[in-house]
């Protein structure tokens, strides 16, 4: 065979390229991943699960919960916001105008297609009243530094957009150093049921999470979600009712002298389910967290 | 050899072979146009593969325009973290300080200066040594409690205490931080009180 090694050099380049784009290029760019810090904060991201929450990531491994649920957020865009806060003196009527006339210069200043210059028609000074919402960061700067001007408080905020945020399933998207500590990572690729990126955020209380686990339906109508009755046991109250057993409805709860009882596994579960959270801002996820009034 | 095969190989070669043939120009200029087009997507959406840049973000720009800038909302909020945690134990969440241990910074002169050099080169530094404060006199003993903690941090935690508790002053930049900080250098001493009087404000 005269062109074998051709061949056979032909192949090594095409394997050999394929190689460096799907496991060097990747290697190289996220391979030595380490925590990084929470924006404006010294927080280190991610937070490191501990106990039972670790194990859990193992249970919802072995139950294929990634078969029907994602821990992906997705993003399609960012907008920098500017709110009205506080108007001070001003009577709403004389701040529209002077408004309108600010806001007229925006739309010469800016030429992003995603902007949003917020119509005052039917504005009669309710607040908080989002003035401006677009890509250009220099626009938002400006407006606050006139308004403060005059006395109005304003407040910019940067937001992240997309379907997965206004279904409330996030504050921004998921990003490679979420899962620096899973595995293996859950990311799933269907979603019969909900995102699960943050349902530590959503539903945080360990109890509801069991209850759930046990009976999806007393929490959730018409939810598809079968339910994990195996993880729980169904035993004779004793001479005290465990402290641990479920709390019921009376239409789920099992026959009068038992008592649902969450065995490790549904503990670890919970656990793991409550820990989950892609809530802080990160240098290449940016939002502005709403922080609590002084 | 039957009919067949007679048309397809002259008899004096037997077997067929394979011959070079150059590719057809068309081609060669698709490949190209299409390499060059997807060199130009590359270049304005890739974000030359940097880590940290995500769809919908493009690139590093990009992702540095849309970062939030820290109003003063987050800056309070951070510096009142730093400030529970870091000089809080003594200073008191009230700023009120502690008889003999450490002085009050609520309306403390050295706290609502014109402006924050000498003021960062207490935390940054220390205090040993005779200092006076709000009239009284106190020997003090502060170790650099703010050597360790970033810039950002510093400067929270300045601007947190000259807004705080009926505190007047301008807020604190990082960069007036990283300034004292070069000045001090990377063994810092202690100053006294008469020492950090000679400073500028």
């Amino acid at each position: 065979m005269k062109t074998g090694f051709s061949v056979f050099l032909a192949a090594f380049v095409a394997l050999g390229l394929s190689w460096c784009g799907l496991v060097y290029g990747p290697l190289k760019q996220l391979g030595g991943a380490q925590e990084t810090t929470v924006l404006q904060s010294t927080d280190k991201w991610p937070v490191q699960r501990t106990g039972d929450a670790t194990l859990g990531l193992q249970v919802y491994r072995a139950n294929g919960c990634a078969a029907c649920h994602t821990e992906l957020v997705h993003q399609t865009g960012a907008a920098n916001v500017l709110t009205l806060t506080d108007i001070g003196v001003h009577k709403a009527a004389d701040l529209k105008d002077f408004t309108t006339s600010l806001l007229g210069t925006v739309s010469e200043l800016t030429t992003a297609s995603n902007t949003v210059v917020a119509n005052l028609a039917g504005w009669n000074g309710e607040l908080p009243k989002v003035i401006y919402s677009g890509a250009d960061d220099t626009v938002v700067s400006m407006l606050g530094d006139k308004f403060k001007a005059v006395g109005v408080k304003t407040e910019a905020r940067v937001i992240a957009t997309g379907a997965d945020i206004a279904r409330g399933w996030g504050t921004r998207q998921s990003v490679a150093a979420d899962y620096l500590y899973d595995s293996p990572v859950q990311f799933g690729s269907l979603r019969a049921g909900p995102d699960l990126a943050n349902i530590g955020v959503r539903a945080p209380d360990l109890n509801w999470q069991l209850q759930h686990l046990y009976a999806p339906r007393s929490l959730v109508k018409n939810s598809t979600m079968p339910a994990f009755r195996y993880l729980f046991t169904v035993k004779k109250i004793g001479a005290q009712p465990a402290p641990d057993a479920l709390v019921l409805p009376k239409e789920f709860s099992p026959a009068t002298g038992f008592e649902v009882v969450p065995t490790d596994e549904a503990r670890q579960l919970a656990a793991y389910l409550v820990s989950l959270k892609n809530n802080a801002p990160l240098y290449e996820a940016p939002f502005t967290p709403i922080t609590a009034a002084k | 050899m039957s009919d067949e095969n007679k048309n397809c190989c002259s008899p004096e070669t037997g077997e067929p072979t394979a011959t070079r043939s150059s590719a057809p120009m068309w081609i060669i200029v698709v490949t190209l146009v299409l390499l060059f087009t997807g060199g130009l997507f590359l270049d304005s959406h890739s974000g030359w593969f940097d880590k940290n840049v995500y769809a919908p973000y493009q690139s590093r720009e990009q992702l540095e325009s849309i970062q939030p800038k820290s109003g003063e909302k987050q800056l309070l909020a951070r510096g009142k973290a730093v400030y529970e945690s870091v000089c809080g134990i003594c200073h008191g969440s009230d700023g009120l300080g502690k008889p003999g241990q450490a002085p009050a910074l609520a309306g403390s002169e050295w706290v609502m200066a014109k402006g924050a050099s000498r003021l960062a080169h207490i935390p940054l530094a220390g205090v040993a040594g005779a200092i006076q404060v709000g009239g009284k006199d106190w020997n003090m003993n502060m170790a650099a409690m703010g050597a360790a903690l970033p810039d950002e941090d510093v400067a929270a935690v300045l601007t947190y205490i000259r807004s705080s508790w009926g505190n007047k002053a301008d807020a604190v930049t990082a960069d007036d931080v990283k300034k004292v900080r070069a000045e001090i250098g990377k063994s810092p001493q202690p100053y006294s009180g008469s020492q950090l009087l000679k400073m500028p404000e």
